[in-house]
């Protein structure tokens, strides 16, 4: 149902994907859509703005290297609707596609403010 | 595609998270001073220790003008936890070094939340900054003062009871 949802908004945009997963932006509904793990999940500025910042808090490193440490990570957004519970090498991928993503973002701000926002 | 981030808010992320690990030290710091009242209270320096609460109620204001500009700039402001307050001082001349030592922290602080800005080019939070570094001239001009009163009058005799007097005379009222 979500995906039909999807495909039927007209200013639906592709941000950023990976060969893992993807991030979509809706302007009309002012969110983003996360195509990851199986799932598609919808996320507003600010819970897409906690997922980022819950990801790259994650060392994956001191995991990898602590053999008592579980191979699984819950990620829990406080009042997000979704909750990813993810491998390493998804962590790792899930990093890479929001790294992606933002970088993408800070492009169009960029451009955004070059083309219509500056007199000069 | 429409820039939503920037729709939504003004402060950049770095930007918010530095302005809400000041609203914490300013919380800190508005407990710290409560602390430094408690000792003078106790300790019979009831002069001092009204200079203490209010410099501890002026460091809560600072708290809230940073919370409530990341609020209306389109930020999450966090209210902050305030742990592991000194309670007890080795000397009066201690509470007064410490009190200082606060205040440059703060300083020192600010001026790494401006150099932040400059470098993203947020001249509207450098701006709101502004009012925060004359603040802080008063602060560290009066915490330097008091400081200064121990080498000026001395410790020995009545020394402290008189300094204790001295404290709420210091004032700053430079216009520059």
């Amino acid at each position: 149902m979500q995906v039909k949802e999807v495909v039927d908004n007209p200013t639906f945009t592709e941000v950023f994907t990976t060969a893992q997963g993807a991030i979509y932006q809706s302007d009309s509904e002012s969110c983003w859509y996360i195509d990851f793990a199986g799932k598609l999940a919808r996320f507003d500025y600010r819970c897409l703005l906690k997922l980022n910042k819950a990801i790259n808090s994650i060392d994956i490193e001191q995991k990898l290297m602590d053999a008592l440490s579980p191979d699984m990570e819950i990620i829990f957004i406080c009042a997000c609707d979704d909750t990813y519970v993810l491998t390493l090498t998804q962590i790792i991928h899930f990093k890479e596609l929001l790294q992606g993503t933002f970088v993408m973002l800070e492009l169009n701000h960029i451009i955004y403010n070059r083309l219509y926002r500056t007199a000069v | 595609m429409k820039d939503i981030i920037r729709i939504k808010s003004l402060l950049s992320t770095e930007i918010e998270e530095v302005l809400n690990q000041q609203i914490k030290k300013e919380a800190q710091s508005a407990s710290i001073y409560l602390a430094m009242a408690s000792w003078c209270d106790r300790n019979g320096f009831d002069n001092s220790a009204d200079y203490f609460y209010k410099q501890s109620e002026e460091e809560r204001e600072h708290q809230l003008k940073f919370f409530k500009y990341v609020l209306d700039m389109g930020g999450t402001a966090i209210s902050p936890e305030v742990t592991n307050i000194k309670i007890e001082y080795n000397s009066f001349r201690e509470v007064f070094e410490d009190a200082l030592e606060q205040e440059v922290s703060v300083t020192e602080s600010i001026k790494a939340i401006a150099s932040r800005c400059y470098k993203e080019q947020d001249f509207v939070t450098l701006e709101f900054l502004n009012w925060f570094f004359k603040e802080q001239r008063e602060e560290e001009y009066k915490a330097r003062r008091a400081l200064e009163l121990f080498e000026v009058i001395g410790e020995e005799g009545t020394g402290r009871w008189e300094i204790d007097h001295h404290i709420p005379k210091i004032s700053y009222s430079s216009e520059a």
